[in-house]
């Protein structure tokens, strides 16, 4: 058999994922603008120290509500910090507590949805009904009451952030994961004696990626638009922490007559990032798998 | 048609019942009571005598499951009790917030239809040229952006390009729908935007799926004109998905409101909710979240009814 092989040209698994990204990109240039600036957050974030111009929490009362200059790009705060630093360690926030928040709810969802889904009857039927009932609270009712049972650490918000997301990922797993329970490999692995932890974990979540890593994108946005509102309200990131959402409280709407460039720039950085998560995540939605074009 | 409106009336209870339990334990774990944050301004000043009388007096005293049992009764009843904070009856404290998110709300469901219908329908019949890609990114920027902070760039825009500000004060509608649009139509502007891109991208995609079927070609083949296509074979088939999306977005935005809310200063439910957290007034708490869960669950039986009335697939299964 092997030497059927010989001669042609096996692509190493790198090449593979370069043809692949070249073929996003060029398919999906929406898709592959999202993901540049997702880039761009990334490498902010990552040398946010080197690249910001000022210390993000270092107070100046000498250059209070400075307008945009040569000096401060694009302006300071109430409190004289810099708004562009401010903004660039920002991104360490969101990007922490969306892809926490994010991963965590997906991952838990998926797990849930896939067993709720494999040991059926009256498993499947406590499960769904649980969380039929945490569907029922709007997403930052939940979000608000777990921050106040937790207390407000980048930690906590995380899992405030997350539980919401949990029933919304299980239910839509649960519902592919439906469909790949009926595979002969299934009953294959039940026949040969595999633990149910070892067919859901090897055989079955493996399926049902395509549908998590969408599911996963979507929730990326979702996240941190969700931190940005917590912090608004004061129940997320706490001072002098910089986050997005808390650049927006207080002072900025206050002063926004006279300084709107404390009110204008965090509001343009959140709908930025979230956009450009929504972009990459539609175009990979719809290159993964075009039965899930359903939004 | 009738057994299954009865069964999934009946369907609703068990979920409204999960949801009680889930809410009242939820907000027994917040840390500190009602009694504890009244008194906390003067520590160490107040007896304990008096802080157990007060404790008495909003019924913290008895234990949880007496506490649940008397809230379930009552709440099966549609009696919510009173405020442990102001003492009055919740129905008075929600009454007019209630009024004013529902009002928010109905405004922005509004706005959205009317901007999502027709784009959503524009954007599936030109589907994959330029119009298709401004409306779509049209509405991917619509789940992007805050709507706190499109409520705090409205303001912004109005203060220094119009020199002028929403009233501060609500006013009812029936006193004097003037005053009471010129304040509640932002809030509903920034909210309705986000509403009105789900609704858009659920629009284009029922339109999508609809407009690929046999009965749509067979209706064009036999030369109908394409208007009449358009209305009676393909938007009232792709209509469902949509009216689900528009419901469940209905039923939360009347919860949802709590940031916009607090940028325009509505004393609405939202901000209800955020007071009653921050006072540990578990009583209107559990009223709040109980309210809006219901409709939310309502609103879901509803449209299952809906559904049942106008796709004969779903009645017959």
């Amino acid at each position: 058999m092997s030497e059927l092989v010989v001669g042609l040209e096996v692509p190493s698994r790198g090449s593979r994922l370069r043809a692949a990204c070249g073929d996003f990109i060029r398919r999906r240039p929406l898709g592959a603008i999202g993901a540049a600036v997702i880039l761009l957050m990334f490498a902010a974030a990552l040398t946010a120290p080197l690249i910001s111009p000022y210390d993000p929490v270092q107070v100046h009362f000498a250059a209070m509500l400075a307008p945009p200059s040569a000096e401060h790009w694009l302006g300071t705060d109430s409190f004289g910090r810099d708004v562009l630093s401010r903004l660039i360690y920002g991104s360490q926030t969101a990007l922490i507590v969306g892809f926490g928040a994010s991963l965590l709810g997906a991952t838990i969802g998926a797990l849930i949805g896939v067993a709720s889904a494999y040991f059926g009857g009256r498993i499947d039927l406590l499960l769904q009904r649980f969380m039929d009932v945490l569907l029922s609270f709007p997403l930052i009712i939940l979000a608000l009451a777990l921050v106040a049972i937790l207390g407000n650490s980048i930690p906590n918000l995380i899992v405030a952030i997350m539980i919401p997301m949990v029933p919304r990922c299980a239910l839509v797993i649960r519902s592919s994961a439906l469909s790949i329970r009926e595979m002969p490999y299934v009953d294959a692995a039940r026949a040969a004696g595999f633990t149910h932890s070892r067919i859901i974990l090897r055989h079955m979540l493996p399926n049902v990626m395509a549908t998590y890593l969408v599911m996963l994108t979507a929730f990326l946005g979702q996240a941190i638009l969700l931190e940005a509102s917590l912090s608004f309200l004061g129940l997320g990131v706490q001072e002098p922490l910089p986050a997005w959402g808390l650049m927006l409280r207080g002072a900025a709407v206050e002063f926004a007559e006279t300084a709107p460039w404390m009110a204008i720039f965090p509001g343009v950085a959140i709908s930025l990032a979230v956009f450009a998560f929504n972009l990459f995540g539609d175009s990979l939605r719809d290159a993964l798998d075009p039965r899930l074009r359903t939004q | 048609m009738g057994a299954y409106l009865i069964k999934r009336f009946f369907l609703m209870f068990p979920t409204l019942l999960g949801v009680a339990l889930v809410t009242f334990l939820l907000i027994r774990v917040i840390p500190g009571d009602v009694v504890e944050l009244r008194y906390s301004g003067d520590r160490g000043s107040v007896s304990q005598e008096v802080i157990d009388k007060e404790r008495a007096r909003v019924g913290l005293d008895q234990p949880v499951w007496k506490q649940l049992a008397t809230w379930l009764v009552g709440l099966a009843k549609l009696d919510f009790g009173t405020s442990m904070w102001t003492g009055a009856p919740i129905w008075e404290e929600i009454e007019l917030r209630f009024a004013l998110s529902l009002q928010v709300a109905v405004m922005a469901t509004v706005i959205a239809v009317l901007l999502a219908l027709p784009l959503g329908v524009l954007a599936a019949l030109k589907q994959d040229t330029w119009v298709d890609y401004v409306i779509r990114i049209f509405s991917i920027a619509g789940l992007a952006v805050p709507s706190f902070w499109l409520g705090i760039v409205f303001i912004l825009v109005l203060l220094v390009f119009f020199q002028w500000l929403p009233p501060m004060v609500y006013t009812p509608f029936w006193q004097n729908p003037w005053e009471n649009m010129a304040q509640l139509i932002w809030p509903a502007l920034a909210v309705g935007y986000r509403y009105s891109a789900v609704s858009t991208r659920m629009t284009r995609s029922a339109m999508l799926e609809v407009l690929r079927e046999d009965y749509i070609r067979t209706a064009k083949a036999k030369g109908l004109w394409q208007s009449l296509v358009l209305r009676r074979h393909a938007l009232k088939n792709a209509m469902l998905p949509v009216m689900t999306v528009v419901g469940v977005e209905f039923a939360f935005l009347i919860g949802g409101l709590v940031v916009t809310e607090q940028v325009f200063n509505l004393n609405g439910l939202g901000l209800l909710f955020v007071q009653a957290v921050a006072h540990r007034d578990y009583t209107l708490l559990q009223a709040l979240v109980m309210l809006v869960a219901g409709i939310f669950i309502f609103m879901n039986f509803l449209l299952d009814v809906a559904f049942a009335w106008l796709d004969p697939r779903v009645r017959y299964a």
